[in-house]
């Protein structure tokens, strides 16, 4: 049982430094700003993908990198203060990377771009990430992200054994004739979600983009992998759904593949 | 920070009274934010878009019922009938990043036609000295009309002026000359690790508000209240009534529930978790 007199604070509460307009600024000089690296040739920029597809959650991760052979990496955003220490020279799921691929067609390349969030992107980075990967060099007409339902800003109840799933969606994707968005039901009021997921939906809003975060729980459940392998396979062109059954036994309990395996190999580099 | 107006909105120039929260000791400024805009059924307008803020999404939080429309952290709403422009913000500001922020918004304010402002905040309880129970709540103020603090308006209706506001102290002297432009003067920026008691108050989210507020000239006035972490909706209740008669609202300019002054706003049933579960007996 944790300690009241030192527990973290419940989410809606501050941290002193939260209150402090003398709390120390960020150190001097600034962090190098983050950027997007293109294969070469560099494509035509902007890239302008009828949809871009963010998987942050490990369970995309998962179906991103077992049900989508056919992807081609075009880019990768580089966080400079993160290091590449245990990465691969393939992309990997264990890597700490952060990989844009293309899933082109014959008529449209680029049609459906896919980034693969491999990294943690702290909250403070989160803004300058999300400018980069939606209105600068990439500009898709529609957005959908995937995430994990955080349990330190639910005001619900959480079951560790009953998966659900929700949606927010912007005020464009809203006006979007009904067929084509997601049928799911919407994050409940009163619960927020914040970090990278928060303020790509976000920066969609703001540029009148059609855009959807989808959160889901547990975060490691074979039930939403095959949950978002079937979310995906109504969007994503070539999406092989008999590959989504592989490897779930990694994710029946915590004993199987970790959400920061990636922070872990630093250990081993 | 950019002010990003809502597809099909349009912003009205004769809401020129903003009030806004301060993040405070159990967001009590955010919470008689929220029962404002409930109440006065104000209307987002648009959103405003700053680097420093940290990043989170909701569903609509005020209802009736929530139909998700999307709520990000720092949004603009009016209340035409009231002319009033509501900001209500839902994240920190990054560590650090106060006074940049404050210097933002106060710039929003002065270029968007802001003439009052009234920031909402809340103080916390321990470290107020003088406690009178016999006046029941109190709503404290701090006001740039006079040089001191005070303000006439604010003493005849009743509240009481922060006495531990010190124009002269090194921490507000900093906070006057951060934003002062034409400030030639330079002060040190005070260390964490020196504050001392009497820089609590200027260390405080509201007064880089204040201060941002007063160098643009526009006139802002702090309502306070003290309180400590825990059930905060009456200290919601209490500055939400405080602002409203300072604006000088009516009943009849409130849309609350049963034809009453204020609606709860839904966000609000959820505030505390969910309820236990039954099952278990």
């Amino acid at each position: 049982m944790e300690d009241v007199l030192t527990e973290n604070p419940p989410p809606s509460r501050f941290f002193q430094e939260d209150l402090n307009n003398f709390a120390s600024p960020p150190p001097e000089p600034p962090l190098p700003s983050p950027f997007i690296l293109f294969s070469s040739p560099k494509p035509e920029l902007p890239l302008k993908p009828s949809l871009l597809i963010i998987a942050l959650s490990s369970p995309s991760l998962h179906i991103f990198h077992s049900c989508l052979p056919s992807k081609t990496l075009i880019g990768t955003l580089i966080i400079p203060e993160l290091p590449f220490s245990g990465n691969t020279v393939e992309p990997s799921l264990q890597d700490k990377s952060c990989n844009i691929y293309s899933l082109s067609d014959n008529n449209n390349e680029n049609s459906v771009l896919l980034i693969s969030v491999q990294l943690p992107v702290s909250p403070e980075r989160s803004n300058l990430v999300s400018r980069l990967l939606i209105g600068q060099d990439i500009v898709p007409e529609r957005v959908i992200i995937l995430d994990s339902i955080q349990s330190r800003n639910f005001r619900g109840r959480l079951s560790p054994d009953e998966a659900l799933a929700a949606k927010l969606e912007t005020s464009s994707e809203k006006k979007a004739a009904a067929a084509s968005r997601l049928n799911l039901d919407y994050f409940p009021s009163g619960s927020v979600i914040d970090g990278l997921s928060a303020s790509l939906l976000s920066r969609c809003q703001l540029k009148n983009i059609r855009g959807t975060l989808v959160v889901s729980w547990p975060e490691f459940d074979p039930s939403v992998v095959r949950f978002v392998g079937g979310l995906l396979k109504s969007i994503v062109p070539g999406l092989d759904n008999k590959s989504v059954g592989k490897d779930l036994e990694m994710y029946s309990s915590r004993s199987g593949l970790k959400k920061d395996a990636w922070l872990d190999s630093d250990l081993y580099t | 920070m950019e002010f990003v107006v809502e597809e099909g909105k349009l912003v009205h120039e004769e809401c020129s009274t903003l009030i806004l929260p301060a993040l405070s000791i159990g967001n009590v400024g955010q919470l008689a934010v929220d029962l404002l805009v409930s109440s006065t059924a104000a209307e987002r307008v648009g959103y405003l878009d700053d680097l420093n803020l940290l990043p989170c999404v909701g569903n609509d939080a005020y209802g009736p019922l929530p139909c998700g429309d999307i709520a990000l952290p720092l949004e603009v709403y009016e209340s035409s009938s009231t002319a009033t422009t509501l900001a209500q913000q839902r994240s920190p500001v990054a560590k650090g990043m106060m006074i940049k922020f404050a210097e933002n918004i106060a710039e929003f304010a002065a270029s968007n036609g802001k003439k009052d402002v009234i920031v909402l905040a809340s103080l916390d309880f321990q470290r107020l000295h003088n406690l009178d129970l016999s006046r029941g709540p109190q709503v404290y103020y701090l006001s740039n009309t006079e040089s001191d603090g005070r303000d006439d308006h604010c003493e005849r209706l009743g509240f009481g002026r922060l006495g531990e506001y010190d124009p002269e102290g090194r921490c507000w002297k900093y906070l006057s000359s951060v934003f002062d432009k034409n400030n030639k003067e330079e002060l040190s920026f005070p260390s964490e690790d020196e504050l001392e008691d009497i820089d609590y108050y200027p260390s405080l989210p509201f007064a880089a508000l204040f201060s941002a507020f007063k160098a643009r000239g526009l006139k802002v006035t702090c309502l306070l209240c003290y309180c400590s972490e825990g059930d905060n909706i009456p200290d919601a209740f209490l500055l939400a009534e405080a602002a409203s008669k300072l604006t000088g609202l009516t009943p009849d300019k409130f849309h609350g529930e049963e034809g009453g002054k204020w609606r709860i706003p839904y966000s609000w049933k959820s505030m505390y978790g969910a309820p236990p579960d039954m099952s278990m007996f």
